[in-house]
């Protein structure tokens, strides 16, 4: 029998849950709550005594001092009650905790079909609220259906004796394990077979699938082990391992890219080889702190001679556009098991966040699945509970918000882990599988989570179907694993060690049994979360916070005892071989025969048509626009605007000093609210020595050239880097590709041979400017199907495709951290200096976007000239010549004057006729076009001399000064005052879009 | 004795276990992290070490109030051995998660040197969300405190969701008339917080940042004094640095106030 436990604040205490809602239904809705009480439900489905419920209620899950709690039903007031708890199959963390407390407390073990479930009841009071006003509150913020289940009492409909009732989210399957033999006597028959499951097979592959089946070699083998035609278990191993997400076939592409301009035509077989794998080994040789790069979870570069870094980066955009929450938690989670998974394993010890979303404030007539206000919450908390349960700083971060990612919203992740250079004397970034050693599953276990990805959202829910598409990451245990496997790692016990992400075991253990060139699998052994999965879904699923490692025979004793130690589930699952043969058995049976190598070989190459036409001839111009008059307010709303204002709120909720390493913050100044450059962190605790980490995204260029959107993003990135302090000799660079769909199809994708070609000029860029600044790519990835459909106001459905997108991520060296910089104004009467010219290119700029141009004239980025002036300030820098250094980014120079001014909350006077100028003679376009390679530094005027001559030779301009006073003042290049306004108005007009939240 | 040595207890969701561990060794002590469960089988004799320290992080995920289920797991198996650590004098420290677990656990505040009784609690932030921001707090002189002695103001970082300290008023009261406060969140210039969010960034009730018992020698705290064992830790040192620079009186050493804290427990245990 379950019993149910109601637990609530004593009724005279502040509830900041409940409070929230009330505050989030009245901003979000106008709708007017009196009051919200929140009640914490847990439904003990276990056979329980009536001892062990009075320990359970009193000794663990009711804190005398403020709660209250019942096995009946709590009387709280309410109008209206709603409740919500999780569909069956969602990983209910808290759950599994109250198992974990009540099983340790008890001295009892729950049977496996026991479980606790957790829910919420949320008691509302309030005047003259509708049905229709809950429904709101309930269906925008609190429940998601994909994975919650809610149902809703008014006061006349609530038994007081009953409560909520029973509500048992178990997953009941009632199947038995079948394989099932795959016909591949025609194309057209396997064709069938993809569309039925799902498998998405590419139309190409599927004679190569089937001439290998019919192969008579691979059938007299096949024979031996009684298989003949292919099993599904096999057949979606292939859809796993041949997906885009996995093989990355758009990047390995044959591109026919058409120059409409030059007429020219020319072939580019793959953008990854010529783009992103020659120049990264080019520079790898030049560059002897890379370590490890293009083969591994992540790449690795030397952060000192005992020490390597590894950084790699992620999206997680489809899942969390259908449940923001989950899929963020489980996107940054996911990205953390990657350098866990790197070398032999490192230890994480940073992470950052890029969000691009639709407006937060949007009213138009498009129905996004979830409201980008409600998305961004959303991914704001996933993040939050991924990151700071982890206990891995997140010491950086931005935020984009365009339209063009309401069809679907990017959710970027990275991460960062060191790993010393030596593990027992042998090189930590080597590892290999050999015949003979244990294939060990650890962590998490397995489920219908994630199986074929989010193509299951539109199935229809019963009242015990898993929802387990749509996962919800689980940091707890994760970071014990993590422990565990570090631990595991310094004994000397990991020889092989990868992640268990897309495509699961298929996926981890079909990798690692490469190296030693075969494995026997035995899928029964895999532990599960409920009974009936088929093999082909143990083999596919995608359940979370699971490694698969290769641990020898002799040391398997100590690994399981180690790994029981940290409260770790470990699982032997089979066998390295050297049979050249992936061997998958369920209960002695063979139910997949393969080749190890079949994966690699003999897949046709997916081609592109790619078609170029020049902005100008795609009709793009200049505005014709006057120089406004009224610049204080101008100024005052651009720094308002939502991609330009303070979003503390954010940065806020996030750990970023754990592990005690802070350097540079994500905030920074006399009151700790401007964003810095960059965030710089003390990995080594006792080394003076620091890692910095930055990004950069600027999809709005793209609309002109997405070679320039690169370039741009390759140099703000550098720059960022530079501002605070760090060696220009060791930047390393990750590239994180969001492109919609390149495929044209005349009716689907009428513009995919543009967008095709915006993805080789984009690559090109990345290309030309690694080479050029010298920055070898430690990693990268792509998502390549950045499209939405929408329902507008008719039920009409709209296409929407996101801008092309890279977000590039940099991180380097600071030799010395004490001779780190800030880009906040410091002292009065420094002298205020800009570095590069501003030239007339305000081609898809903050300020034209305030006026919805668009514009020609992007910025362009010359890094021969650049990186000269780079290295002079690294050197300024290192001189300690430098008080504040900042970069010019989006908005142009005059908002960025006023992040210095309001960092350090000193008043400036600045003149733009001193600002160095490339043909340009408009006030406006000085202050706000966005040229690249510039910064703001203020300095010491002891330094004048010294400053000027380390940057002998640079584009450089003393343009002010910083001043006592509290107002920031700008003069035109006449003379005439545009802007005069204090420290406190910017702040306020900053703050003003998100200020209030927290 | 020459040789303080400090447990620094690990897993399940803890995460500050090795800047506190390197935090300890700045302030002269030998520090060791030890799981859970090393303590609970055996493997670690906590009879071999002179503090204590419950840290940061989300034990069990912090899932049914932070702190709560380690206090559980701690009380159910090991309660006895660490009443017994405090009865022989020894220190214990706990830092937000491990504050939470100490006073679900009763260590903290011990009124009437009861050490299992649950009497005061922490719990979510008024402001309804995580928070990490650095705060400046008001120490009280007249504290049996350790940890805090010979030092009047402290700023440390501040990085949990669930950090309000709640208890009836006759407790709190106690905890005031013993001076078992030992730190109240102030403002930018030392005055009390008064409540006002941020400078008090849970809602506290009267700005309590930490309490010890009534010993001194049990004390728990929200803000991280780990997180600040180097200088370039501090929100401002940019720009105390370029200050400095200007100054006649050049760069100011000594330890951090962090270190400076813990380095009077260490003092104390290699004392006594």
């Amino acid at each position: 029998m379950p019993h149910r436990l109601e637990t609530a604040l004593r009724p005279d205490l502040f509830d900041a849950e409940g409070e929230g809602l009330r505050k989030k239904a009245k901003n979000y809705f106008g709708i007017e709550l009196s009051r919200v009480r929140t009640i914490n439900i847990l439904t003990m489905d276990a056979d329980l005594t009536n001892e062990h419920l009075k320990i359970l209620q009193e000794d663990i899950f009711t804190n005398p001092v403020i709660q209250m709690s019942s096995y009946e039903p709590l009387a709280v007031e309410s109008d209206w009650i709603i409740w919500v708890g999780f569909r069956p199959g969602v990983k209910d963390n808290p759950g599994s905790t109250a198992v974990e407390a009540a099983e340790d407390s008890l001295g009892i073990k729950f049977k496996k079909d026991e479980a606790i479930y957790t829910s919420k009841r949320y008691c509302i009071t309030g005047d003259n609220l509708t049905e229709n006003d809950i429904n709101t509150v309930a269906g925008e913020l609190l429940a998601n259906d994909i994975i919650q289940q809610k149902k809703i009492f008014s006061k006349d409909r609530w038994d007081p004796s009953m409560g909520i009732g029973f509500i048992i989210p178990k997953v009941k399957l009632n199947h038995v394990p079948t394989v099932t033999t795959i016909p591949v006597d025609s194309d057209a028959s396997l064709q069938k077979v993809s569309d039925e499951r799902n498998l998405a097979l590419n139309p190409n592959d599927i004679p190569v699938i089937r001439e290998y089946f019919l192969d008579s070699r691979v059938k007299k083998e096949r024979e031996r082990v009684s298989l003949s035609d292919p099993t599904d278990i096999e057949i979606e191993y292939i859809s796993q391992g041949r997906s885009d997400h996995c093989n990355h076939n758009s990047f390995q592409g044959l591109f026919r890219y058409h120059d409409l301009e030059s007429g020219k035509t020319e072939e580019i077989n793959s953008l990854f080889k010529t783009c992103i794998e020659e120049p990264t080994l080019e520079l790898k040789e030049k560059k002897d702190w890379v370590v490890s790069v293009l083969w591994d979870n992540a790449g690795a570069g030397r952060f000192d001679q005992d020490h390597y870094y590894v950084i790699t980066g992620e999206t997680h955009n489809s899942p969390s556009n259908m449940e923001a929450y989950g899929g963020a938690v489980t996107g940054i989670v996911g990205v953390y098991r990657d350098p866990m998974g790197t070398g032999k394993g490192s230890k994480l010890i940073m992470g950052s966040y890029g969000y691009c979303v639709g407006p937060r404030d949007y009213e138009g007539e498009l129905k996004p699945h979830l409201h980008p206000r409600r998305l961004l919450d959303g991914v704001i908390e996933g993040v939050r509970d991924g990151g700071n349960k982890s206990g891995i700083p997140t010491t950086y971060g931005q935020v984009m918000f365009d339209p063009g990612y309401l069809g679907k919203c990017l959710v970027f992740v990275t991460a960062v882990g060191i790993m010393p250079a030596k593990i027992n004397g042998e090189p930590s970034e080597l590892k290999k599988t050999s015949p003979g050693e244990l294939v060990i599953m650890c962590g998490g276990r397995v489920g219908k989570d994630g199986i074929h990805g989010v193509t299951a959202s539109s199935e229809t829910f019963s009242a015990n179907t898993p929802a387990g598409h749509v996962q919800i990451g689980d940091p707890y245990t994760q970071k014990k694993m993590h422990d565990f496997l570090l631990e595991a790692r310094d004994m000397g016990l990991i020889q092989f060690i990868t992640d268990n992400g897309g495509g699961g075991l298929s996926s981890s253990v079909g990798e690692s049994a490469r190296f030693s060139n075969g494995c026997e699998i035995e899928l029964d052994k895999v532990p599960l979360k409920y009974d009936g999965l088929d093999q082909w879904e143990i083999w596919v699923s995608e359940s979370q916070e699971r490694m698969t490692v290769s641990v020898r025979p002799d040391d398997l004793e100590r690994f399981l005892k180690l790994s029981e130690k940290h409260a770790v589930e470990s699982t032997v699952i089979g066998t390295y071989t050297d049979s050249g043969k992936l061997h998958i058995t369920y209960d002695g049976k063979t139910c997949a025969y393969v080749d190890i190598d079949l994966l690699t070989a003999g897949f046709p190459q997916w081609e592109f048509e790619a078609v170029w036409q020049p902005p100008e001839k795609r009709g793009l111009h200049e505005p014709v626009l006057k120089e406004p008059s009224d610049y204080h307010t101008l100024f005052l709303d651009m720094l308002a605007r939502p991609n330009m204002c303070s979003k503390e709120w954010i940065c806020r909720q996030y750990d970023h000093e754990v592990q005690g390493t802070s350097v540079i913050k994500p905030l920074v100044g006399a009151k700790r609210d401007v964003n810095s450059d960059a965030g710089v962190i003390r990995p080594v605790l006792h080394l003076e020595k620091g890692l910095a980490i930055t990004q950069a995204l600027q999809p709005s260029y793209s609309a002109i050239d997405a070679y320039h959107m690169t370039a741009y993003c390759i140099d703000e990135a550098v720059r960022r880097l530079i501002a605070v302090g760090v060696d220009p000799e060791q930047i390393g660079g990750v590239d994180n590709f969001c492109w919609p769909s390149i495929q044209y199809h005349p009716k689907d994708n009428p513009d995919g041979k543009f967008k095709a070609a915006q993805l080789v000029r984009s690559c090109r860029a990345l290309r030309d400017m690694c080479i050029a600044y010298q920055i070898p790519l430690l990693s990268g990835k792509d998502s390549m199907y950045v499209d939405g459909h929408l329902k507008g106001s008719y039920g009409e459905v709209h296409k929407v495709s996101a801008p092309e997108t890279l977000q590039f991520t940099t991180t380097g060296i600071v030799n010395a951290i004490n001779k780190c910089v800030t880009m906040d104004s410091k002292i009065p009467g420094d002298l205020i200096y800009v570095l590069g010219a501003t030239v007339d290119e305000l081609g898809g700029s903050e300020y034209y976007n305030r006026f919805g141009y668009t514009g020609l004239n992007v910025p362009r980025v010359h890094p021969e000239v650049f990186m000269k002036r780079y290295r002079a300030l690294a050197v300024a820098i290192e001189r300690e010549l430098a008080a504040s250094v900042h970069g010019i980014y989006r908005g142009g120079l005059g908002i960025h004057l006023a992040m210095v001014a309001m960092g350090g909350e000193l008043g400036m006077s600045v003149d733009l006729a001193g600002v160095p100028v490339d043909g340009v003679d408009r006030n406006d376009t000085i202050l706000f076009s966005e040229s690249a390679g510039r910064f703001i530094v203020t300095i010491d005027p002891e330094n004048r001399n010294d400053f000027e001559k380390v940057m002998d030779g640079q584009v450089l301009a003393c343009v002010g000064t910083v001043e006592a006073g509290s107002d920031v003042i700008i003069n035109g290049i006449d003379g005439e005052n545009l802007v005069s306004i204090s420290v406190k108005d910017l702040k306020e007009a900053w703050k003003r879009p998100f200020g209030d939240l927290i | 004795m020459s040789q303080v040595r400090v447990l620094v207890l690990a897993g399940y969701g803890l995460n500050c276990d090795y800047e506190t561990a390197y935090a300890f060794e700045m302030a002269g002590a030998t520090s060791d992290r030890v799981h859970i469960n090393s303590l609970i089988d055996g493997s670690v004799g906590l009879e071999d070490y002179h503090i204590m320290v419950f840290g940061g992080g989300f034990s069990w995920g912090d899932d049914h109030g932070a702190g709560v289920i380690q206090a559980v797991r701690m009380k159910t198996n090991i309660g006895d051995k660490i009443l017994d650590f405090v009865e022989k004098g020894k220190l214990i420290i706990g830092i937000c998660n491990g504050f939470q677990a100490l006073v679900n656990l009763g260590l903290l505040p011990g009124l009437n040197n009861d050490y299992r009784a649950r009497s005061v609690a922490v719990t979510y932030n008024d402001c309804g969300n995580f928070r990490n921001d650095w705060v400046s707090m008001k120490v009280n002189a007249k504290s049996p405190c350790i940890f805090t002695r010979g030092i009047d103001r402290l700023e440390f970082p501040v990085r949990h969701g669930e950090g309000k300290l709640v208890s009836d008023e006759s407790v709190i009261q106690q905890l005031f008339d013993h001076n078992q406060v030992v730190i109240q969140y102030a403002g930018p210039d030392g005055e009390p917080a008064n409540g006002r969010f941020p400078f008090n960034p849970n809602g506290s009730i009267r700005d309590i940042a930490g309490i010890c018992d009534p010993s001194g020698r049990v004390f728990g705290l929200m803000p991280h004094p780990e997180a600040y064992n180097h200088p370039t830790n501090h929100p401002n040192w940019n720009r105390r640095r370029e200050k400095q620079k200007r100054s006649a009186n050049k760069a100011e050493k000594g330890q951090t106030i962090g270190i400076r804290l813990l380095k009077n427990a260490v003092d104390y245990a290699r004392g006594s």
